[in-house]
């Protein structure tokens, strides 16, 4: 039984779902101010991050991380409501890519995990 | 056995040890996250031997050109020398040879070093006057031009550019560093179409990618939009307009936002319009963006937006300083 990360295609997957997904929370006004004025090649590696963690794929990410890295959103009103479309943009991303509706679940439970820790409680 | 160099110290590698974890061990602090190829933080430069490939997924053409590798990916079979320090802070002497205003407030600056300079059309070198220094980006290409070529616009009170503009002259020394920046032409797919587009002196780092290019037979179409305020501000205009007549895959566009007379290759269309008229299918092109910073991101959000890849989106915004 091969892994998620290698049904999804690994980091092959990460680098061309990077583009589709950036490109879809910087084109959605329920979280896209949040997106505001960032460095965009940077940016685009922190996704790179995050995709590899949800796809289930090697990182070392810590709650400490998530906490840190989102404080200065969460501070700006970072809720729920903009984890939800994040995990919604995720979906669409990877249901373009051509991925099983079951491994899309898989990703989301992923992103759901660090949910408390993102949104600092 | 595989080892690598780093800080001048030999550090043997474990079988299946990657280049991080060595360098962890021996109590180097480098920066790093994922530790998946991901996250970009662990990025390293070779200066010797052979980087294996899985090291370089996911960079640029232009970081892996430059033999920028991710320390978290990269078991090398035999040696590598890693570079412990940035090897850009260290001065060159150049000679100026020629000094020319070829617009309104833009100075053309031809230097001749006396040492090897090697760089590539589209990069950047800083000059220095005293213990200040700006950046330029270089219009010349390395093997095809003897000299150094720089455009420099004069800013209002700038201390560097006045100096360069009304002080210096033919004969005189400069300092100068190694060229740096990720902004340049890559041959790997000579068929690819590219889109080099930039206002004010953002076109000398553009015509130099545009010449290193032709020079190096690409095949795919070459469009350069050059954005300016007022016709007075072109520059290098003739010379653009001849190598459209020379070379049958390369197209000039002059944006001006005000002009009177609007004949080709002058038109009033502003550059985020012209570009993506050009380049309608910003996902079949490569983009080269320069000058003023809030342009360059504003059109860089644009393309990608429109489609392009962000690993075919090269830029170099124009930073500019308070004085």
């Amino acid at each position: 039984m091969s892994s998620l990360f290698e049904r999804i295609g690994g980091e092959a997957a990460v680098n061309t779902a990077v583009d589709i997904f950036y490109r879809k929370v910087l084109s959605d006004d329920r979280v896209n101010e949040f997106f505001d004025g960032v460095d965009m090649e940077q940016q685009i590696n922190k996704q790179k991050g995050f995709l590899t963690m949800v796809f289930g794929g090697p990182n070392n990410y810590t709650g400490k991380d998530m906490r840190e890295g989102h404080k200065h959103l969460v501070a700006r009103g970072l809720n729920d409501s903009h984890v939800d479309a994040i995990i919604e943009l995720l979906g669409a991303t990877l249901t373009e890519l051509g991925v099983a509706a079951e491994d899309i679940q898989a990703v989301a439970d992923i992103a759901n995990s660090v949910r408390d820790d993102v949104l600092n409680r | 056995m595989a080892h690598i160099i780093f800080d001048d110290e030999r550090i043997e590698l474990d079988q299946g040890q990657t280049v991080l974890s060595a360098l962890l061990d021996k109590g180097y602090d480098i920066p790093n996250s994922c530790r998946a190829g991901a996250c970009q933080s662990c990025m390293m430069q070779a200066v010797d031997g052979n980087i294996p490939d899985s090291a370089q997924q996911g960079l640029k053409e232009t970081e892996k050109a430059q033999g920028y590798f991710l320390a978290c990916s990269c078991m090398p079979d035999e040696a590598l020398t890693i570079a412990a320090h940035d090897q850009s802070s260290l001065c060159i002497p150049a000679t100026v040879i020629e000094h020319t205003i070829v617009s309104n407030d833009i100075l053309k600056l031809r230097l001749k070093t006396e040492q090897d300079f090697n760089y590539r059309a589209g990069q950047f070198i800083n000059v220095f006057k005293d213990s200040l220094s700006r950046s330029y980006s270089l219009a010349s290409v390395d093997g095809v031009d003897d000299l150094l070529e720089l455009h420099i616009r004069r800013i209002e009170n700038g201390i560097v550019s006045n100096w360069l503009h009304h002080e210096i002259k033919p004969g005189d020394k400069l300092d100068i560093q190694q060229a740096s920046g990720n902004c340049f032409y890559t041959s790997e797919t000579s068929e690819e179409k590219l889109l080099l587009a930039g206002t004010g002196t953002g076109l000398a780092p553009l015509i130099g990618i545009a010449r290193d290019a032709l020079q190096q037979n690409h095949a795919g179409d070459i469009h350069l939009v050059h954005g300016v305020k007022q016709v007075d501000d072109l520059y290098m205009h003739q010379l653009l307009i001849d190598m459209s007549q020379q070379f049958d895959n390369f197209y000039y566009h002059a944006s001006v936002l005000q002009a009177d007379k609007v004949i080709a290759p002058v038109t009033t269309e502003s550059i985020d319009k012209l570009i993506l008229n050009i380049a309608a299918k910003p996902s079949e092109w490569k983009h080269y963006l320069c000058g003023d910073e809030i342009i360059v991101n504003t059109l860089k959000k644009k393309l990608f937006l429109a489609g392009a890849s962000m690993s075919n989106i090269f830029t170099d915004p124009f930073i500019s300083s308070s004085d």
